[in-house]
């Protein structure tokens, strides 16, 4: 009795030091500190406007759609054709159709002074240069873009073909060549302005030889209409009459 | 037979309870120390199921496995290889031999009994017709 009572105890110590053991082993594998967030004050403010201006822009599109229902609701007891004419001006001044005139900016890419003095070869803008600027500044929406003479919309591409580079298919000048800017505001054409002057786009152009000469905003630049056919290679026009 | 179990209840909440924790460097040798823990009782267990059980041996074997355990694992970190894998072999291997053979101990014992029952049984009846 005496010898089972004595391995009792030492069996109880073993197993409760390897119960103990195994609780430990639990506690830590289960509280892993949870993820940080280290961010400071400013990162979070950050965030938040981003997200403010996300929603902002959202709450835009909601106004133009029931704008747009407005109309057809009107439409529907005055004239179905006003509102689809309407409609129909309005997707083109979207897709970029129609020229027009707007506040905005003029931006004159030039061969750096320092490659004209060298005797440097002009050459052609890279594409992916082209690209880098055209992303950076569309960064800020509502903007209307045209490169060139060249108007830039969503169907856009801008491509190096034979190392010259071309925008809708159609070749870009050998610098210097403008490309303008329309904002919805003069504000925004302000606000574009200013951001460009200090971008770090500058350094990019001058590596390629290049500097961008930005001018003052102005009230009125004046831009072209795309002037191709939109070749439509998914949709097509239902039949007449159908429902 | 309850003692152990309180045991564990014991160790388990004290464990719990304590919220202690160790960081997650440190989580592998407590685990391969666990291992030889639980390996070293199984092996006690047997050895008791066998009538060859020493304290001395049982207590002894229990902490020397685990710091060898822990010190193969500590040599692993240094050299690069994960020598605790081999100390996480070696007491699988055991582990699963022991629970075999305290399975069969008590396969075997209960057998036993069955049968003694039996007879019993039999015996009381044959009893029984004599009287």
């Amino acid at each position: 009795m005496k010898i089972k009572s004595k391995v009792s105890i030492a069996l109880m110590l073993v197993v409760s030091l390897v119960g103990f053991m195994l609780a430990v082993q639990y506690n830590s594998l289960n509280h892993q500190p949870a993820e940080r967030d280290t961010r400071d004050i400013w990162a979070i403010r950050n965030e938040i406007a981003e997200q403010k201006q996300a929603q902002s822009e959202l709450l835009k599109e909601i106004r133009d759609m029931d704008h747009t229902l407005y109309t057809y609701e009107r439409a529907k007891s005055e004239d179905p054709e006003m509102a689809l004419i309407e409609t129909v001006d309005d997707l083109k001044k979207r897709a970029g159709f129609t020229s027009l005139t707007g506040p905005g900016i003029e931006i004159e890419i030039q061969p750096s002074p320092e490659s004209i003095a060298l005797g440097l070869p002009i050459e052609t803008i890279p594409a992916d240069l082209l690209t880098r600027f055209i992303n950076d500044v569309n960064r800020m929406s509502g903007l209307i873009i045209e490169i060139d003479s060249k108007r830039y919309t969503i169907l856009s591409a801008i491509r190096d073909i034979n190392g010259v580079t071309t925008v809708n298919g159609l070749n870009v000048k050998n610098p210097p060549f403008t490309i303008k800017i329309v904002t919805e505001t003069f504000e925004d054409s302000e606000k574009v302005y200013n951001y460009l002057l200090a971008s770090p786009l500058h350094d990019d152009f001058y590596i390629d030889n290049l500097i961008i000469d930005i001018h003052e905003p102005s009230e009125q630049i004046e831009l072209n209409g795309w002037t191709e056919r939109v070749d439509m290679m998914y949709l097509q026009q239902l039949p007449k009459g159908d429902n | 037979m309850w003692l152990p179990l309180l045991g564990l209840l014991i160790g388990i909440s004290l464990g719990l309870l304590s919220d202690l924790q160790i960081p997650s460097v440190y989580s592998n040798y407590l685990s391969i120390a666990v291992l030889a823990a639980l390996d070293t009782l199984f092996g006690g267990i047997r050895a008791h199921l066998q009538q060859v059980y020493d304290d001395k041996i049982f207590i002894s074997g229990f902490f020397f496995n685990i710091i060898l355990a822990a010190s193969l694992a500590f040599l692993g970190v240094h050299l690069g290889v994960d020598l605790y894998l081999a100390a996480v072999f070696a007491f699988g291997v055991r582990l699963f031999q022991n629970i075999a053979i305290i399975r069969r101990i008590l396969l075997t014992k209960w057998s036993e009994r069955a049968e003694e029952k039996k007879r019993g049984e039999i015996e009381e009846s044959q009893d029984v017709e004599k009287l």
